[in-house]
């Protein structure tokens, strides 16, 4: 939810955007890219400035600052131990924006048996910008590569933040109550992680998979955040036994990306909203039931006005600390969630070739929260599924993380990548 | 392109053009219009974006598409939806 401290540690709340090309990225394009994108989005051109405590983020600068462009960076790695390494220093070296600018780039060269050819890391401040985000802002750069000064989507302005909410202030409150209170309707999660909760080392593991079409299957159906959420469940259920809690619910948040579909577009901050799955680990035994009912869980909320709700309650809640939230909501004890899952679904046609190199494959690789400690996250690239489990070192094992990619494998029916 | 009419009474042309209307104006982004018969996967309407569709469906046409309705038959494109639509009030 925000960057938080638990004990001395403090967690990252880092987000990357990989992408793998089929030869180098010559990182002076990139920050020519991002001088040039500086120079038509007004924002990133100064230091993040937060009031303190916890005000809401902005991007105006101080008159006496001066301005602090995200870093473009370049590293030549020679193996994929040095790959690996280099991908997870990004994601566990946090950024703090009250110091630092909220983004940086990376540019990793290396033997095209290491690399593919090339890889681009967009690392951020994940209350800055969801995953779509992020690819908005590599379609920019990437256009701007070719056309200085013009916008791929016309004449808009690229913002991070949303155009202020013309309802007023009173009916905005009484929105985000309603969605406080039916957040305080939700039963608490009792704590199921191995740790105690305090930051670690984020960890992630990456696996490509190919999609198959049956007609017991269909990829429609498997594509579906419900199906895709019921098989995770089945995943994490043998993980719940193994922590003897198999009757503990879970409760975790689908994201809603508010934006509107069809192409790349010019928000690249966070427009996500949340609705609470709820189901029981037994469940997940009859999938497509299961699937059935995360689905009318869902069309309830948008029924009754709960995402919308929602919406609005992050737009005030946004950027605080998660303590702050929990207060907000009288939680006491227990976890906020049970465990981390979300589809990014098509990596963006557009985003085909990036700074004119083939995109071979790109996913992204969320920083988990300390507690639940670990999520699962789609998406679809090039032709390729791919799925991501992050989470905090001790919450699970390699064994327990590859018995979860393997359960999702079989629940999807899908088979290695090539 | 034929302009079927169900025993109901309802053109599936004028609800697959409803049904565009809907997703243009409150799912697809300014300039990428879906047309009646663009794929909805291939525009971008994902499952969730679906979801509002059936919601628009329940609430102008009075029915909850039940699950074994939900194929990719029924589900392709505005003009496949209308057709299911006209379809089922049709027999109800």
């Amino acid at each position: 939810m925000a960057l938080h401290s638990t004990g001395h540690a403090v967690s990252s709340s880092n987000a990357l955007l990989v992408v793998h090309c089929d030869g180098p990225i010559d990182s002076d394009r990139v920050r020519r890219s991002l001088d040039r994108f500086l120079d038509v989005c007004p924002w990133p051109a100064a230091r993040l400035r937060r009031p303190f405590p916890w005000g809401k983020l902005h991007w105006a600068a101080n008159r006496r600052d001066p301005l602090t462009p995200p870093p473009v960076r370049r590293q030549a790695i020679a193996t994929v131990d040095e790959l690996r390494h280099a991908i997870d220093a990004e994601l566990n070296t946090a950024i703090d924006p009250r110091r630092a600018p909220p983004l940086r780039l990376l540019v990793l060269d290396g033997p095209p048996e290491v690399t593919g050819g090339g890889v681009l890391l967009l690392t951020w401040f994940h209350p800055l910008m969801d995953p779509r985000g992020a690819q908005n802002l590599i379609h920019h750069l990437v256009h701007l590569d070719g056309h200085p000064g013009d916008a791929p989507w016309g004449s808009t302005p690229p913002v991070f933040v949303r155009a202020a909410d013309p309802r007023s202030f009173r009916e905005r409150g009484r929105l985000a109550r309603k969605s406080l209170e039916y957040m305080r309707t939700l039963p608490r999660v009792r704590p199921v992680s191995a740790t105690d909760g305090a930051a670690g080392r984020v960890r992630f593991r990456h696996a490509s998979f190919v999609e198959h079409e049956s007609a017991a299957r269909p990829a429609r159906v498997t594509r579906e955040i419900w199906w895709r959420l019921a098989v995770v469940g089945k995943a994490m259920c043998a993980l719940w036994e193994r922590r003897k809690c198999p009757d503990v619910p879970f409760l975790l948040p689908v994201a809603v990306d508010l934006r509107r579909k069809g192409d790349l577009g010019p928000t690249f901050g966070n427009m996500l909203a949340f609705h609470f799955a709820r189901f029981k680990p037994s469940d997940a035994g009859d999938m497509p039931r299961l699937a059935s009912a995360l689905r009318d869980q869902m069309a309830d909320a948008l029924r009754s006005g709960q995402i919308e709700a929602n919406d609005v309650a992050m737009d005030f809640l946004q950027y605080r600390p998660l303590a702050m939230v929990r207060r907000a909501l009288r939680w006491k004890g227990g976890e906020t969630f049970s465990f981390n899952c979300a589809d990014v679904t098509d990596f963006p046609a557009a985003l085909a070739r990036c700074f004119e190199r083939r995109v071979v494959n790109a996913y992204h690789v969320p920083a988990v929260p300390p507690r639940p400690g670990i999520g699962v996250f789609f998406n679809r690239c090039a032709g390729r599924s791919n799925v991501v489990v992050a989470w905090i070192e001790g919450v699970v094992t390699e064994d327990e993380v590859t018995r979860i990619v393997e359960t999702v494998r079989e629940g999807l029916g899908w088979t290695e990548a090539p | 392109m034929s302009t079927g009419h169900s025993p109901a009474g309802i053109d599936h042309e004028t609800v697959a053009e409803a049904l565009t209307a809907f997703v243009n104006t409150n799912i697809m982004a300014r300039g990428r219009s879906v047309q009646p018969d663009d794929d909805f996967e291939l525009m971008g309407i994902d499952s969730m974006a679906m979801l509002k569709v059936l919601l628009f469906v329940e609430a102008t046409f009075g029915f909850w598409m039940p699950d074994e309705d939900l194929v990719a038959e029924n589900l392709a494109s505005p003009r496949a939806l209308a057709r299911y639509i006209c379809r089922r009030r049709g027999l109800s």
